[in-house]
């Protein structure tokens, strides 16, 4: 079925008036479709999100998860991502690359416009690519998934040719990503304000209205035309609007599910993911983020991190896997990898990880942090071997800031004082900024190992436009740029490999960061049928979903 | 606020009786308690409250841990015994300085020119226009998060309630029968100050103070239940209910232990404030 539907993609001109045939017969023989809650088509789907609320909805400014989030039902990329990793056609139907890997021919889809009446054209996404790159746009995400991006020439109406100023091993799984989604121009050339505050795309659902700190409001797009990577049929989507909430006290959202109030939720508590796992009318998607694994990163730009000894004190006194156990109630595995697992390049050295307090307190002792204070935290010249911590509220679950107090009090037993401050998502952008942090946890998601690149490479620590640096372990390594470099321009895949792996034990070694597990994606949904992930950054679609009746 | 509202003490200060009654007495001891609680909590909890033991997380009251352990295993009797000095210091640190900052309105206020009383009394009036808690959020807000702006902010806020009550017990002492007595016989003012209006007009304060600790206590658990004061892993009672709170269906003795702790504090030092207005009036 699913071989069927690509190869009906890739020649969907031609068979584009046999799809709802298939769609009816696909339907009628699913017997999940005649359980004993008949799904029906229309209603209001209202899905209640715990992540920070987006202060532009237009992906490109930025990009961050939330706007992922948001952003799925309205924008749609050049291309889609199968489990496998594979590149599908989306709104580019087709691609070629030349020899020398800088110029890239994409074919378009020829029949699809945005909800603004715009067509899509390649002219389209040169000015994506242009918002995206220009500066005052502010775009941190989109912005360095494309850096390689030279020029866009548009060739005719449905070809747009990528110059590259150097090959990019990326470049799909960057086009992938919902950072890079394709907006209607007209859209984008009414300014930075009215373009956050509803962006324009050829998505199944259309932004009508958002009421800052409460929801946002989606209505159903009636002229959908786009084929879209595995959906399950063609044609506007079901359901008649889509109710974005914005509720971010974990048990508040899912008393609200329990009570039929809403229907999806996301960053359920563990607790919640494994009653829902033991069955029940809740269902479990769980879905982990691709890129990087959810990890604490040592700042290794200034003092005490700029020496190696204190980093591996830290990482070899924190023991956090007693933690992970008990608050994620058996729901995660412990990561050793800078990768998500769900990327098949990463690899581990769990070697590296052991807790182990004696050597924490020698190696402590061997770069001078030898005196102690008053409570019992270790000084050098007068000054305590103080951590901040910056915590966004909004992106952690209770578990993790729990685990985090945790690595609090066991670093404490070999005197480091870390300091953590509970910050909103501006605050805590603004702390990092200002270097006023030692350690911090920021997953990053990317789809593929590029993202080692973007967190990794010394250019990191230069900010984006927006402000932000991915580079938050501040790593300036000029073998491991150079590695980073050529794993990204090679053609050869087992070349890529090596580097990559290459790359991860540098990182590793280096005692840079202490990986914990995969970024945890977890939906709760009741009462609803006919929701999947994407396999890009594993954002939900409701263009397959409907309601019971 | 009942010494308020049954009228001013007109009484010089004299043959007062000192019975607060059985439950004054009760909520004394009370009161006494999360005193030595709070200087030392190593009497009556020996543990560190910051130790966790993740293995034993979530662990039911029981013996051992009569309060349970919470999501880090950390014993939550020893973290609300530990609380105590937190939540009881912030409370009266901050009363102190609404207290503080009364006084010295209420007493220029009273005692001054009329423009000066009626420019404070409109001030006074502006500040009461908005509820002492959303006064203290808009403070926090302004001064950013943290115990020290919590405090600062509670106390602001706490401010003009405290003014009024002294301006008005102010001017009423002062236009009494035996102040006036004091002033025909020609003592010189500030002696007639000192001994007769100051100690009539503040006695009546300690009642209402120890009422307010009482509250400000409430409002300070309240700004850190919201995440605007104590940091982790403080066991400061208001965020150990707002860390409790996620797991109230799976351990229900995170929120109720502090929020007992606050209730309890609450009660005795509003029981203990009443009997002493009490006093206060006989």
């Amino acid at each position: 079925m699913l071989a069927a539907r690509r190869a009906l993609t890739r020649r969907r001109a031609a068979l584009a008036a046999l799809v709802p045939v298939l769609v009816l017969a696909s339907c009628a023989s699913d017997p999940a479709e005649s359980a004993s809650t008949t799904p029906r088509d229309g209603g209001t789907l209202v899905y209640a999100t715990g992540d920070a609320e987006p202060s532009c909805l237009d992906p490109h400014v930025g990009g961050n998860y939330p706007q992922a989030l948001i952003s799925t039902h309205v924008l749609e990329p050049l291309v889609g991502r199968d489990a496998d990793g594979e590149i599908l056609p989306w709104l580019a139907t087709a691609w070629e690359v030349s020899p020398d890997a800088l110029t890239w021919d994409f074919t378009l889809a020829d029949d699809v416009a945005f909800t603004d009446g715009t067509p899509f054209d390649a002219e389209a996404v040169k000015v994506n690519v242009a918002h995206l790159q220009d500066p005052a746009t502010g775009s941190s995400t989109g912005y360095l998934a494309l850096a390689k991006v030279a020029e866009v020439e548009v060739v005719d109406a449905t070809h747009a040719r990528f110059h590259l100023s150097e090959p990019d091993s990326a470049l799909l799984e960057s086009l992938s990503q919902q950072w890079t989604a394709i907006q209607s121009p007209a859209g984008i050339a009414r300014g930075t304000e009215a373009n956050c505050a509803a962006p324009v795309g050829t998505g199944p659902f259309v932004v009508e209205s958002w009421t800052p700190q409460q929801q946002v409001d989606l209505v159903r797009n009636d002229d959908y035309t786009t084929v879209a990577p595995e959906a399950e049929h063609a044609g506007p989507a079901y359901l008649d609007r889509i109710v974005w909430r914005f509720i971010p006290d974990a048990a508040t959202r899912y008393a609200a599910l329990q009570s039929g109030e809403v229907h999806v939720i996301d960053n359920p508590q563990p607790d919640a993911v494994a009653s829902a796992q033991a069955g029940g009318d809740i269902t479990d998607i769980d879905a982990p983020r691709p890129g990087s694994v959810n990890r604490i990163e040592l700042n290794s730009g200034q003092a005490p991190f700029d020496d190696v000894r204190v980093r591996e004190a830290f990482i070899r006194a924190a023991d956090v896997d007693p933690g992970i156990e008990t608050l994620y109630a058996g729901t995660v595995t412990r990561s050793y990898s800078p990768l998500s697992s769900s990327e098949p390049l990463a690899t581990s050295d769990d070697s590296l990880f052991g807790t182990d307090t004696d050597a924490a307190n020698a190696l402590l002792d061997a770069a001078g942090w030898t005196a102690r204070d008053g409570d019992g935290y270790r000084t050098k010249d007068g000054a305590r071997l103080t951590l901040r911590f910056p915590v966004s509220t909004n992106q952690s679950v209770a578990a993790e800031q729990s685990l985090f107090e945790q690595i609090q009090a066991n670093a404490r037993s070999v005197g480091f004082e870390v300091v953590i401050t509970p910050l909103d998502l501006s605050g805590w952008y603004g702390a990092l900024a200002a270097d006023e942090y030692e350690i911090v946890s920021a997953p990053y998601t990317k789809v593929g190992p590029d993202v080692l690149r973007i967190l990794y490479h010394s250019d990191g620590i230069i900010p984006a436009p927006s402000g932000y640096f991915a580079n938050h372990a501040k790593i300036t390594d000029p073998a491991l740029d150079d590695a980073l470099d050529r794993a990204a321009a090679t053609t050869d895949p087992a070349e890529r490999a090596a580097l990559y792996a290459q790359a991860q034990q540098t990182v590793l070694e280096g005692f840079y960061l202490l990986p914990l597990y995969d970024q945890q994606n977890h939906f709760l949904s009741r009462g609803t049928t006919g929701i999947r992930t994407l396999h890009t950054v594993s954002t939900p679609t409701f263009l397959d979903t409907r309601l019971a009746s | 606020m009942t010494a308020l509202t049954t009228g001013p003490a007109l009484s010089p200060v004299t043959g007062r009786r000192w019975s607060l009654g059985i439950a004054g007495a009760v909520a004394l001891a009370a009161v006494l308690l999360m005193v030595v609680a709070a200087a030392w909590p190593a009497l009556l909890a020996p543990g560190d409250p910051d130790a966790i033991d993740p293995r034993a997380a979530f662990t039911a009251p029981g013996p051992g841990h009569w309060f349970g352990t919470d999501e880090s295993g950390r014993d939550v009797f020893t973290r609300v015994i530990h609380g105590t000095r937190q939540s009881l210091g912030i409370g009266a640190a901050a009363t102190a300085i609404g207290v503080s900052i009364g006084l010295a309105i209420g007493m220029l206020a009273g005692l001054g020119p009329r423009i000066l009383d009626s420019a404070l009394s409109r001030v006074i009036e502006v500040l009461f226009s908005l509820p002492s808690l959303v006064l203290a959020l808009l403070l926090v807000a302004v001064m950013g998060t943290g115990v020290t702006p919590t405090l600062v902010a509670v106390g602001l806020a706490t401010a003009p309630g405290y003014a009024r009550i002294l301006r008005s017990q102010v001017r009423s002492v002062a236009s009494s029968a035996y102040v006036e007595a004091a002033r025909l016989e020609g003592q010189p003012a500030l002696r007639v100050f000192g001994r007769h209006i100051a100690p009539n007009a503040l006695w009546p304060l300690v009642a209402i103070a120890t009422l307010g600790v009482g509250q400000a206590i409430v409002w300070v658990a309240a700004l850190s239940f919201l995440g605007l004061g104590a940091l982790p892993p403080s066991p400061e009672w208001g965020a150990m209910v707002n860390g409790g709170r996620v797991y109230l269906v799976r351990a229900w003795w995170l929120t109720l232990a502090p929020g007992l702790a606050i209730t309890l504090t609450a009660a005795a030092l509003t029981v203990l404030g009443r009997r002493l207005g009490r006093v206060v009036q006989a």
